[in-house]
């Protein structure tokens, strides 16, 4: 193509724009209206602003990101670009959901709360996918692919807006040693300068020929810094401000390079220059398409060269509609008419003139009723002076219903706003950051004071340049306007419509109806109407609304007072929030040194943490977990098992006072303990709860190593670090994790005894000289093994520590020395059922923290002797030595085939009625439960009330097909109560 | 996104910080002679007043270390922070500044946005 022009698609047809269009401006350059459907109703919508305060033309972008809800005003054409209008089928000029307008009568506020209420089941079933399908925006993308990133800065000063004050504050700071961040929402500064005729000269100079030297000027100063495209979304404590940079503005995604930026800003002062927004106002059909405000339309004829109409007629209740009206007429397009809601005597002389001047009927003290036309607007209706209707053909209604200072950002900032009579609009007051606010954000509207209001904010700031600068403007400089929220609605009819809110479809009858129902706190009122809960949050409307309800309860708008402004200033892509952590890099996962291992024979993994362990290791192809973990339990029961457990956390405890710490850390005592020998302990917290459990071994009264659960190693050693830094500063003891620089394997079984003595053929594992619950360190090839003689299982085993960098080798070593014999690899389920045979526990499973270790009957591991320890108290509180506590038992099912199911509720009266009407009573839960290949049946562990009185009792369990269970309550220890096998 | 001072690295964001419930609970000396009531004191109950509050906070993803911090909850300004077994100044050495009719700070609180006329 030689012609220069970017060539998209909007619903299957394509467009032509020009370089920098956004989406809306190319398509008002092709003179298309209608871009969408509205939210609720269906109604056709258009174009309504140029900026990043659109309700209505929201559009889907077709990509590989498939960006649904995004602003057609905002967004720029790219060459091949795929846009699609939202909210329609089948087509946009006719869609079948606008039959939701002609029931709109009875969709008033709260049609949702108040229609589905019943049958039971319906809202799940029925009315919400119904709903769902009918309401609603764009579809999101499939998959996430989009790639963003996160950037921090530290700056002394950072300037919102790159408009006509931003760029005054950052000349004036120009040079200076302070570091300046300068955000601009905009590809190109300017602001004002850029979007209308409003500025006519800046000493002497064109205003965009002043605009182009003092960008040189702020980018040749080296303490400036500039970000375009940059919108910030978030104002938090301590000067923190979140923006999101679009780096592809105008370009296709392309997945190598970060598509946003989320820029983490904190600063000392934080300069708001962030302009304002125009607001609306609220007439019969006021969401027509054609219907666009004043300086919106402004902007589409200076920013972009597009006219969106040739003869529009101009609405307004204030004076900022002369330079639209004088930007017409320059251009030689005459309005239909100019409307003004102020008494002729009220008008500004300039704009009276220039009317007279070039004869454009001009209806002073007068007001647009409403517009009509099917698609987009064909007439409008006018209510004169005299209360008489005129009707004017016209295709484009301009209005201006009054200016906002955009001052959301400040109020997330907890600043405190003011309700200005004269300007009739919430302004800033007093700032609880550091916070500065300049020009039409701090509610000055009079360019010849902005120079001044910028020297007086700033000069606080060493060495800042004086500006020494003269502003023209084009007509008046004072700011006048006439209090109008709503115009008179001619027609009475049912179907008649005035909007409050575009995008969520709110009706100024809504906000009424609301009042009446008793919604009458602002903050009700906008959750009961949605009013300004649209992506757009209502920015060109929800000032409007406080007017209306102001007037209806009669109150000032002050006293309604405003809804809190929340971050984020404008949606965010979850893209920008997720930065890097997508994927692989979302959450580290954790592999033992003997991974590769397992992936080779098989292993199914499961997540501990952020660890994979081994879940159990298929056999053969279609082998079940079940059937795995038969053969695993049976295996190291009759043999020998191995499981690897480096992911035991495991802490290193050292110091002058260790053994003092550990026996106020842990309930067991440590001080008569032998040297080299080891004890299973229990932690608890203050409220005598048990929090962890592991293995404390004692090296010398200086020196212990105590494992871990898995997933609690790193909460264990910062519970221990709190008491050690905060409650006993004066007890000499240092703590370090070392969980990674061993790796443990855990032998149990009848033969581990002769596995272990032909790998390590020097050392003695007789009962002897190697007793149940003693450790050593060995030299073994060239390095050292810590040997520890425990279990898990009930079985005879060993723990053996080695550094990571020997483990594999080492597990290898001992498959080696044990192929005549059956070693069997298992995994996490299978340590699950050996250990629950032996009625031992695990900590969150049978504990949920509001379980004791009486509860538990592990009274055996109090040390009774310890004045003290952590929670020890708290175990004689009289709630916890009550006897109907929920208690630790066993259960063994009458058909002891039968499986019981795991968080089952355990109950005393076997039935269960059909018709429920008082509650059951509950006994507790089933905590574990398993069938047990060696016993041949099944077993439960339980936590119920009172379960110690109950053992040699029948109860039941429920099942998940309303059925019950008998059992029979036993000691949790199913196998070997004497610990033969352990001790063997 | 507070800016917290670690009184030994410095100043840093809040992510890098965990918040440790209040401050100067100090645990009994001899636990078995407390009332059930005096340890529930001790192990349940905290003051979490509107207004100036000594809290703990761990340098978690920094230093590790323990320290005390004086906050005002309703604005969630911090105004002090200091090592363990530091003693801070008073509460009334710290000025609930900006006090509305109601008793709270007319900005910074979330609950008035507008000012009252």
């Amino acid at each position: 193509m030689t012609d220069n022009k970017i060539y998209f698609k909007f619903d299957g047809k394509k467009y032509g724009g020009n370089k920098g269009d956004t989406i809306a401006s190319a398509l008002l350059r092709n003179n298309v209206k209608l871009v969408g459907r509205s939210f609720k109703y269906h109604r056709p919508r258009g174009i309504y602003t140029c900026g990043i305060e659109e309700p209505n033309a929201l559009v889907q972008i077709i990509n590989e990101h498939n960006e649904p809800n995004v602003r057609a005003t905002v967004k720029k054409i790219y060459e091949g670009m795929v846009v699609k209008s939202q909210n329609r089928w089948p087509s946009l000029k006719r869609d079948f959901g606008s039959v939701n307008n002609l029931l709109s009568p009875i969709f008033s506020a709260g049609f949702y709360y108040k229609t589905f209420m019943g049958p039971k089941g319906f809202w799940k079933n029925l009315y919400e996918p119904l709903i769902r399908r009918t309401a609603g925006l764009g579809k999101p993308p499939r998959e996430f692919k989009s790639k963003s990133t996160h950037l921090h800065h530290n700056v002394d000063i950072l300037i919102v807006g790159g408009g006509l004050s931003g760029l005054l504050a950052a000349k004036k700071l120009a040079g200076t040693n302070k570091d300046v961040l300068l955000i601009e929402r905009e590809n190109e500064l300017g602001g004002i300068l850029k979007n209308s005729n409003k500025v006519k000269s800046i000493n002497d100079q064109e205003a965009l020929e002043w605009l182009e030297k003092t960008e040189r000027l702020l980018k040749n100063s080296a303490n400036i810094k500039i970000l375009k495209n940059t919108t910030v979304t978030t104002y938090n404590y301590s000067n923190h401000l979140t923006a999101i940079e679009d780096r592809l503005v105008g370009i296709e995604p392309d997945n190598k390079k970060p598509e946003l930026i989320l820029h983490k800003i904190r600063t000392e002062n934080t300069i708001l220059a962030n302009g304002h927004i125009e607001r609306f106002l609220s007439f019969r059909n006021n969401d027509l398409p054609g219907v666009m405000l004043a300086a919106s339309f402004e902007k589409y004829v200076q920013r972009y060269g597009v006219v969106p109409d040739n003869n529009p007629v101009i609405f307004t209740n204030n004076s900022s509609t002369f330079s639209l009206l004088k930007l017409l007429i320059d251009r030689n397009c005459m309005p239909k008419a100019y409307v003004d809601v102020r008494d002729v005597k009220k008008i500004e002389r300039e704009t009276l003139d220039l009317l007279e001047a070039h004869n454009i009927p001009f209806y002073p003290k007068s007001e647009v009723e409403g517009c009509d036309g099917n698609n987009e607007i064909k007439k409008i209706s006018l209510r004169t002076k005299k209360n008489k209707i005129i009707k004017i053909k016209a295709s484009m209604l301009c209005v201006s219903g009054g200016i906002n200072p955009d001052i959301h950002l400040f109020t997330q900032s907890k600043g405190l706003v003011k309700w200005d009579e004269k300007i009739l609009t919430f302004k800033p007051e007093k700032s609880f950051q550091k916070t500065i606010t300049l020009g039409s954000v701090s509610g000055n509207f009079i360019f010849k004071k902005i120079i001044d209001e910028v020297s007086q904010k700033l000069n606080f700031i060493d060495g800042a340049n004086d500006l020494d600068l003269k502003i023209e403007v084009n007509g008046s400089e004072e700011f006048n306007i006439k209090e109008i929220w709503e115009t008179k609605n001619n027609k009475k009819s049912l179907w008649s419509k005035s909007f409050i809110d575009l995008q969520n479809d709110v009706t100024t009858k809504d906000l009424t109806q609301a009042i009446k129902e008793g919604f009458d706190r602002i903050e009700h009122l906008k959750r009961f109407t949605t009013n300004s809960m649209g992506t757009d949050q209502g920015k060109i409307s929800s000032i409007n609304a406080l007017g209306i309800v102001s007037k209806l309860l009669k109150k000032s708008v002050s006293e309604v007072g405003t809804t809190t402004y929340r971050p984020p200033y404008n949606p965010v892509s979850f893209s920008a929030i997720a930065g890097r952590s997508t994927y692989e890099f979302y959450d580290p996962e954790r592999k033992t040194p003997i991974h590769p291992w397992h992936l080779k024979h098989n292993a199914v993994f499961e997540d501990v943490g952020q660890w994979k362990r081994p879940w159990y290791y298929k056999k053969f192809e279609n082998e079940t977990m079940n059937e795995a973990v038969q053969r695993e339990s049976k295996q190291v029961r009759e043999s020998a098992g191995i499981l690897d457990g480096s992911t035991l956390g495991k802490i290193e405890i050292k110091g002058k006072d260790a053994l003092e710490f550990v026996n106020m850390m842990y309930t067991n005592s440590f001080t008569k303990m032998s040297p080299m020998s080891a004890k299973y302990a229990l932690m608890l917290g203050e409220d005598g709860m048990v929090k962890d459990d592991g293995i404390v071994c004692k090296i010398n009264d200086n020196h212990f190593i105590t494992t871990t659960t898995s997933g609690g190693a790193a909460n264990v050693l910062s519970h221990m670090e709190e008491f050690a830094q905060t409650e006993w500063p004066n007890l000499n003891v240092y703590l370090n994790s070392i969980t990674e620089q061993f790796a443990t394997f855990n032998i149990s079984g009848p033969k581990s005894r002769i596995i272990l003595s032909r790998v390590f053929n020097n050392i003695d594992f007789s009962n002897h000289k190697f007793p149940y619950m003693t450790f050593n360190t060995f030299d073994y090839l060239n390095y050292k093994v810590r040997i520890l003689r425990a279990s898990f299982t009930g079985e005879k085993g060993y723990e053996i520590y080695v550094p990571p960098k020997y483990a594999l080798t080492l597990w290898e070593r001992i498959f080696y020395y044990s192929r005549d014999v059956d070693l069997v690899p298992y995994g996490t389920e299978t340590m699950h059922l050996l250990r629950a045979e032996k009625g031992y526990i695990i900590v969150g499973q049978e504990t949920d923290g509001t379980v004791t270790p009486l509860d538990l009957n592990l009274n055996w591991m109090i040390g009774k002797k310890k004045k003290d320890f952590i929670g020890k108290r708290s175990l004689t509180r009289s709630d916890i030595i009550k006897g109907d506590r929920k208690q630790l038992v066993g259960l063994i099912p009458l058909d002891k085939s039968y499986g019981i199911e795991e968080g089952q509720h355990v109950i005393e009266d076997k039935n269960i009625p059909s018709q429920i009407d008082k509650p059951i009573k509950m006994l507790g839960h089933v905590t574990s439960s398993y069938f047990s290949p060696t016993l041949n049946h099944s077993i439960a562990m339980a936590l119920i009330k009172g379960g110690n009185r109950k053992i040699g009792s029948q109860i039941y369990v429920s099942t998940s097909n309303m059925n019950v269970i008998p059992v029979e309550v036993v000691k949790p220890n199913f196998l070997d109560p004497e610990n033969k096998r352990l001790l063997s | 996104m507070l800016l917290i001072k670690c009184p030994y690295c410095g100043e840093r964001d809040q992510s890098e910080f965990t918040n440790g419930g209040e401050a100067h609970v100090t645990r009994p000396k001899n636990p078995e002679l407390e009332t059930d009531r005096g340890w529930a004191e001790y192990v349940f109950i905290r003051s979490n007043p509107k207004g100036i509050y000594y809290e703990r906070w761990v340098h978690s993803h920094g230093c590790k270390k323990w320290f005390n911090a004086v906050r005002n909850t309703s604005t969630d300004e911090i105004l002090l922070s200091y090592k363990i077994g530091e003693t801070p100044p008073p509460i009334k050495k710290f000025q609930n500044r900006l006090k509305s009719p109601s008793g709270e700070p007319d900005v910074g609180s979330g609950n008035f946005a507008v000012k009252k006329p």
